[in-house]
């Protein structure tokens, strides 16, 4: 009788059937061949000819596998295991996971070198989520957050977000006039210094509130009464307190109602407790109490007031904003306005996740690209787990096919598999998550070491809790990591080849496909890890960028802050005294110049105005201020370009001024600009306009951001102005740390009863002032470096593989005359091909992150191809390193260890 | 319309009611059943393995069959199968229709030959 079943067989390949069902039809269908091939020989037919008949039945050779494909397509059963009803699911999931553990066990170095992989991918991204969760998607917990907005005012085409302050005239003219917003409230961030008979003394946030403020809010009392519009009106000396502060300062003890306490000096008494969990306006700057806005406030002038707005429903933030614009305007054109202020615009921001501190303006954009970056290595880290996963299940198809063999149905190996990744992905999740909450408080310690939060009692605590909705994002991203990583393995591992895979000898069942989507992983990686380099690169750069071409030297500068509030020295004084200092400064070996000035470069704060030059009375330049004393730039090593010096001659004459290149250019255009008058006014804070002749012009120096280009600079003789300078800056020969004892006591003997602030060294200024910087382009270097580092991993993990697979192959090769460099050469070139398709991937991806991140961070040096061509440079250097163990592995294969090889 | 061509079209539309109709009385193997309908048909019907099988067993799936295997002393096993209880109502249907459509037919042509 013939064997029909090989015919049949082939014929039924393509439907890709489990091994039981395959069988079945085959048994039934020979069996009817059988009958038909009996009947035919019986009727007289040769064998051949009842052969050929019967052979026939079967048609064309894929009209079977056609007319069984719809039958056959979704008649996939599980196969019922004894003692198990096939109708419960979940039946053999303890079974999976119980297995997928003993599979860990079982091979420790894979799993840890999986679980720190993961762990870090999952653990960046949890960090860097946590604190954007903390600093931009907390909602105010207040009524419709979502209606609110910020109104901030800026210099035009500043892109930093603005200020909040406002005069009072301003308040009224938007508030009575709008019919956009359905409240607007005053509600300030400050310090209190707060202190009573029973109550130590304390610095608190806390805020001066208008009267509708608690009401627009929702807020209600825990116990007492909140302020309302009566207490603004009266100016009363109260205070309402946040429920935490009663808590941890008085015990919940409902005496505190009446309680009289001080508020930096000022005694109001206590009438309210706020509702537990309200905490102000800020969600890093938790405010603890709240007073009234006093009549006495108004008296700050232009900035007495910070708003916030509730927009009425339907009303978008543009058209807000046009409206408020209109107002501001009326505000400031009034004759009794500053008209500083007329140069300012209007902006809106959403308020719903709390009012722009310096945090938020300081971290959102770097966190952003952050996070993008951190998606990335995440991506990276499954891509290079999932080849590793697939090697790994390559060598186990034997296994996979003896089980299928035992009646193991494919869908059953799939989620068996996928079980393995996903407590693979779950584990290294809870590992990250540990790692992210110590990396969480780590950054946020860096950050806030900058300058912008010194002294602020910002509530960073916020920042690093991580609440529901970070649990929610990591087991999402756990869950998506584990799918990813294990798809492609458990997609190969349920088409295990029992027939193929069982053959001694045999290749095991790895497809050509397979092959090529293991190293498609490699390329992918390579792809991604280009783009975190390139990005690594660019921000590196970025930083060097900011701390060279300062306009004047950064090394060797020692700056001392002094505080004269409490000296009384008059200008006179300071004057004679100060020149005093500079003397014997300049004789302490190792020094060779020092200056006085009111403000040193990156200290923080600034004074700004606008200027018209003469001959120019039309066109007003904004510009920087800055009070200096004679040899400021001699000490700070900023070059003159024309004229002189401020000198003694100068305190008896007439106004003069220095002006830096760019102002001289913006002010005068062509003209010298030498002899010629230049008149700034309204000087920040400050009312009266002066008229300065100028005498110098100085090269551009940085004044406030690193990150900005030197703006056009005025600087004024700071003894002719009478006034008193508290930066002293010293010029040194050798390590400025040196002379700090020295330049202690030599103040300590002329400025008796002034006491030093603060002393630090230029370059530590500058670094304070540039914390965010200084730590995203070190996060992006460490993210790059473990993205080539997870490349090398990848690739030398396939690699390693292919090598051991090809064994036989080069075996061989090698008995058959090809060198060790030929060896070599084919290892080399495999990986090198890897590399290079990945390198044609990322290419433009890194060219497209770069412009992205260009767009978010203004001043990056994308126009210099560096970074990029030095990553690619380091991706070609990764591939070789990666291909040199295997390589060698291969040259030193012996043919005939080889050949008897399996 | 050639002969072949129309027969394969009746084929298809009778297919499935010649093999539940052959199965109504008791359960047979695949064999047998293609055997029959030759037979039955004086060979002017025939099912070749690769179309008999795959309706064997889309009847199977949709519930109308049900096939078992079935040993019996010195001989191999074999598939039998049989009608249903929705089988049966879905051929008492189709019997029903495929008679009223014969009908209809005959009406048309014996009126138009008469």
């Amino acid at each position: 009788m013939p064997d029909w079943k090989p015919e049949i067989l082939r014929r039924l390949a393509p439907l890709k059937l489990s091994p039981a069902r395959e069988g079945e039809i085959a048994e039934e269908i020979a069996q009817h061949l059988d009958d038909q091939y009996e009947e035919l020989l019986a009727d007289g037919h040769s064998a051949d000819s009842a052969f050929r008949a019967s052979l026939d039945e079967l048609k064309d050779e894929d009209l079977l596998a056609r007319n069984l494909w719809s039958v056959e397509s979704d008649l996939y059963r599980e196969p019922i295991a004894l003692g198990n009803s096939s109708s419960n699911w979940f039946a053999g999931i303890l079974q999976d996971i119980r297995y997928a553990f003993r599979m860990m066990r079982k091979s420790p170095g894979f799993t840890a070198v999986a679980i720190l992989t993961l762990a870090l991918g999952i653990g960046a991204n949890t960090a860097i989520f946590t604190m954007m969760n903390g600093l931009m998607l907390h909602t105010l917990p207040v009524r419709d957050p979502g209606q609110l907005v910020e109104i901030l005012h800026h210099y035009p085409d500043d892109p930093e977000p603005g200020f909040n302050g406002f005069s009072w005239d301003a308040y009224q003219t938007m508030r009575d006039g709008n019919h956009v917003l359905s409240d607007l409230i005053i509600g300030s961030l400050n310090n209190y210094v707060v202190g009573g008979p029973a109550l130590e003394s304390q610095t608190v946030f806390g805020g001066n509130v208008g009267g509708t403020y608690f009401e627009t809010l929702g807020v209600q009392p825990a116990i007492g009464r909140l302020i309302g519009p009566q207490d603004a009106m009266d100016s009363s000396p109260v205070a309402v307190v946040s429920w935490s502060f009663w808590k941890s300062r008085f015990n919940l003890n409902p005496a505190i109602i009446g309680q009289k306490v001080t508020a930096s000096d000022t005694p109001v008494t206590i009438i309210g407790v706020t509702q537990r969990g309200f905490y102000g306006l800020s969600n890093q700057a938790q405010q603890d109490i709240w007073l009234p806005y006093s009549l006495g406030h108004r008296a700050l002038g232009d900035f007495a007031v910070a708003l916030l707005g509730r927009l009425k429903s339907g009303v978008t933030i543009p058209q807000a904003r046009a409206e408020l614009a209109t107002l501001f305007k009326t505000a400031n054109d009034r004759p009794n306005a500053n008209p500083f202020m007329r140069q300012m615009e209007l902006r809106i921001v959403p308020a719903g996740n709390g009012v722009s501190t310096p945090v938020t303006q300081m971290l959102s954009t770097p966190l952003t690209v952050l996070m993008a970056t951190v998606g990335l290595l995440l991506l990276l880290a499954c891509a290079n787990l999932a080849g590793l996963l697939l090697a790994r299940g390559a060598a186990r198809q034997h296994e996979l096919a003896v089980r299928v063999c035992l009646g193991a149905a494919r869908a059953r190996l799939l989620r068996q598999t996928l079980t393995e990744s996903l407590l693979l992905s779950l584990i290294g999740s809870a590992v990250g998550i540990f790692l992210a909450y110590f990396a969480a408080d780590r950054l946020i310690r860096l950050f806030a070491s900058g300058r912008f939060m010194m002294g602020l009692p910002v509530h960073f605590d916020v920042l690093k809790q991580p609440d529901a909705r970070v649990l929610i994002f990591t087991a999402a991203i756990a869950l998506l990591t584990g799918l990813l990583c294990g798809a492609a393995p458990a997609m190969s591992a349920s088409n295990a080849m029992p027939a193929s895979a069982l053959l001694p000898g045999s290749k095991i069942g790895e497809t050509k496909r397979q092959r090529l989507f293991g190293k498609g992983l490699v390329a992918a990686q390579v792809a991604i890890s280009l783009v975190l380099v390139s990005l690594a690169g660019l921000f590196v750069g970025y930083l060097a960028q900011l701390r060279n071409n300062l306009g004047f030297e950064r090394n060797n500068l020692l700056l001392v802050t002094l505080d004269f509030a409490k000296s009384g020295y008059n200008a006179a004084q300071f004057s004679r005294l100060s020149q005093e200092l500079v003397m014997r400064l300049n004789a302490i070996p190792g020094v060779t110049s020092a200056t006085f000035s009111e403000m040193s470069p990156m200290e923080g704060p600034g004074a700004a105005s606008f200027a018209a030059a003469d001959g120019h009375p039309d066109k007003t330049t904004a510009v920087w201020m800055n009070y200096i004393a004679p040899s400021y730039f001699e000490t700070y090593l900023t070059p003159f370009l024309a004229g002189r010096d401020f000198s003694a001659r100068d305190q008896a004459g007439s106004r003069v001024a220095i002006i830096n290149e760019s102002a001289a250019r913006n002010c005068f255009g062509n003209e010298n600009p030498i002899g010629r008058h230049i008149t700034p006014s309204h000087i920040t804070m400050t009312e009266g306009e002066k008229t300065f002749e100028i005498v110098g012009i100085v090269g551009d120096a940085k004044y406030k951001d690193l990150n900005q280009p030197a703006p056009p600079t005025i600087y004024a003789d700071l003894i002719q102005e009478g006034f008193i300078g508290s930066q002293l800056a010293i010029r040194t020969r050798i390590d400025p740390g040196g002379l700090a004892g020295a330049v202690r006591q030599t103040e300590a003997t002329v400025l008796k009863s002034v006491p030093i602030v603060r002393m630090m060294e230029m370059n530590q200024q500058i670094d304070s002032s540039i914390v965010p910087q200084r730590l995203f382009a070190a996060l992006s270097a460490g993210l790059g470096a473990l993205g080539a580092l997870l490349a090398v991993i990848g690739l030398y993990g396939l690699l390693a593989y292919t090598v051991v697979w090809r064994t036989h192959e080069i075996g061989v090769r090698i008995a058959l005359g090809a060198a060790a460099t030929d060896v070599m050469r084919i290892v080399l070139r495999d990986a090198l091909w890897m590399v290079c398709v990945g390198l044609a991937i990322g290419a433009p991806l890194a060219f497209w992150g770069k412009r992205l991140a260009a767009s978010l961070i203004p001043d990056l040096p994308v126009a210099s191809p560096l970074p990029i061509v030095l990553a690619v440079a380091i991706m070609i250097a990764v591939g070789l390193i990666a291909a040199y163990l295997p390589a060698r592995r291969a040259m030193r294969v012996d043919p005939m260890v080889a050949l008897r090889y399996e | 319309m050639d002969k072949t061509a129309s027969q394969v079209e009746w084929k298809k539309g009778s297919a499935e009611l010649l093999i539940l109709s052959l199965v109504e009385a008791r359960p047979r193997h695949g064999y047998e059943i293609s055997k029959l309908i030759e037979q039955r048909s004086g060979g002017t019907v025939r099912f070749h393995v690769a179309s008999l099988y795959p309706l064997l067993y889309r009847l199977e799936r949709r519930g109308w069959l049900l096939g078992r295997w079935v040993e019996k002393n010195g001989q191999r096993r074999r598939r039998y199968y049989r009608l249903t209880r929705q089988g049966r109502k879905v051929l008492a249907s189709q019997l029903r229709g495929w008679q009223e459509f014969v009908a209809g037919i005959n009406r048309i042509t014996e009126a138009e030959n008469a």
